[in-house]
């Protein structure tokens, strides 16, 4: 892998033996929820059967995201209490977590970078929240996907990334435009071909693809902005980290999507802060 | 005057423009002089913020100096990393200037605890 002939985004996806795939439970949950006679048990039954998702989702149900404090206590209430497509969402994020492994660990620690993850999905949620969007686990489950690209790319081109993430902390330019410069895209490139790869929803994989190029967005450009500003969140909180030091820099008309007051940032960050411990230790059997 | 955070206001203060909740509602119209209680009123309804005229007595509000208790060398020293992750950021913007003062009060109270 010369630096004169990059990789294209083809190559690095097409290698079927480094490329991870979503878990086959993923798939099967899908298919269950799509089928038009599945009931609420029929849903409950796929997910029982991996008892470590179960438990997840049964922690996250009761955790301060959804406010129902400890009452939720079967997978069947869950899903009818959370909504299906949320369950699934939840369970999307839970699975992805698990997937990435053997990764060079002086590029980033799978811990810090799923905190990263974390932190950028609870300020997607909370930013989505203040919009009154509905159906908020999607991006939740933007926001753990959004870097997923970085990692195929520390997986698939250690060297290169070690290189990028040296000269980004000795210059002027952010990680995702040195990725641009010498691959011809960068990480957000990446994921949305990786999830769409997977045959993901286009609300979840359009933003991924686009968060650090929100405006270019063509069918969420909302979504994209938001996913966009959490990004920006979790970096200005030091949460994790994924490579990129700095905060990356605010997109023009992106913050002006949403209609949050900036004084509002003290109560938004107050509540991912409040909120960060907690989700992080519910998913947190997964990140290991 | 200036656009005002809630946590600044004061009894006192007059507006300069009407004071409306999410839905546009009016609470407080323009030239009034805000009291404790409105700005309890302004908190419930989720009011964040109020375009001000003028100080109590007509005084100017000055740039609070709201870090002056703090070690000027802590202070300066987290300023110092702020600025540091920020770098690539316009700091002129107004979300990137609140989201700065934000960061550096989270970081002093992280070094405090």
């Amino acid at each position: 892998m010369s630096h004169n002939k990059p990789v294209t985004l083809d190559e690095l996806l097409s290698d079927v033996s480094s490329v991870p795939s979503l878990p086959l439970l993923y798939s099967r949950l899908d298919e269950t929820i799509n089928h038009p006679r599945s009931s609420i048990a029929d849903i409950a039954k796929v997910l029982s059967e991996d008892q470590g998702l179960a438990a997840r989702i049964l922690k996250l149900a009761n955790s301060p995201l959804f406010g129902y404090f400890s009452k939720i206590d079967t997978v069947t209430q869950a899903v009818t209490i959370i909504g299906i497509q949320q369950v699934r969402d939840l369970a999307l994020a839970i699975s992805v977590i698990g997937v990435f492994k053997g990764l060079p660990k002086d590029l980033v620690t799978m811990e810090c970078f799923w905190r990263h993850s974390i932190g950028a999905a609870l300020a997607a949620r909370v930013l989505a929240t203040s919009q009154r969007e509905a159906n908020l686990e999607r991006f939740f489950v933007a926001g753990i996907l959004h870097d997923i690209g970085r990692l195929l790319l520390f997986m698939r081109l250690p060297d290169l990334c070690r290189e990028m993430i040296e000269t980004a902390r000795n210059s002027n330019q952010c990680l995702h435009e040195l990725e641009r410069q010498r691959l011809g895209y960068d990480h957000a490139d990446v994921g949305g071909a990786l999830l769409r790869r997977w045959k993901l929803p286009t609300r979840v994989t359009e933003p991924v693809e686009y968060h650090h190029r929100c405006n270019h967005a063509g069918q969420f450009p909302r979504e994209s902005a938001i996913l966009h500003c959490a990004d920006l969140l979790a970096h200005a909180l030091e949460l994790g980290g994924s490579g990129e030091e700095r905060v990356p820099p605010l997109i023009p008309g992106s913050w002006e999507r949403l209609t949050v007051s900036p004084f509002q940032l003290p109560q938004i960050v107050a509540q991912i802060d409040n909120q960060l411990e907690e989700i992080s230790k519910a998913l947190g059997g997964a990140v290991t | 005057m200036a656009i005002i955070p809630i946590d600044l206001l004061e009894a006192g203060m007059i507006l300069k423009a009407d004071v409306r909740d999410r839905s546009g509602r009016l609470i407080l119209p323009a030239e009034a002089e805000l009291a404790e209680k409105q700005i309890k009123i302004f908190r419930t309804w989720g009011v964040t913020e109020a375009d001000i005229l003028h100080g109590p007595d007509g005084t100017d509000i000055e740039a609070t100096r709201e870090n002056s208790e703090i070690d000027p060398v802590v202070l300066a020293a987290a300023e110092q990393a702020v600025d540091e992750i920020f770098r690539l950021n316009d700091v002129q913007h107004p979300v990137i200037k609140e989201l700065m003062r934000v960061c550096l009060a989270r970081r002093l109270t992280i070094v405090a605890q």
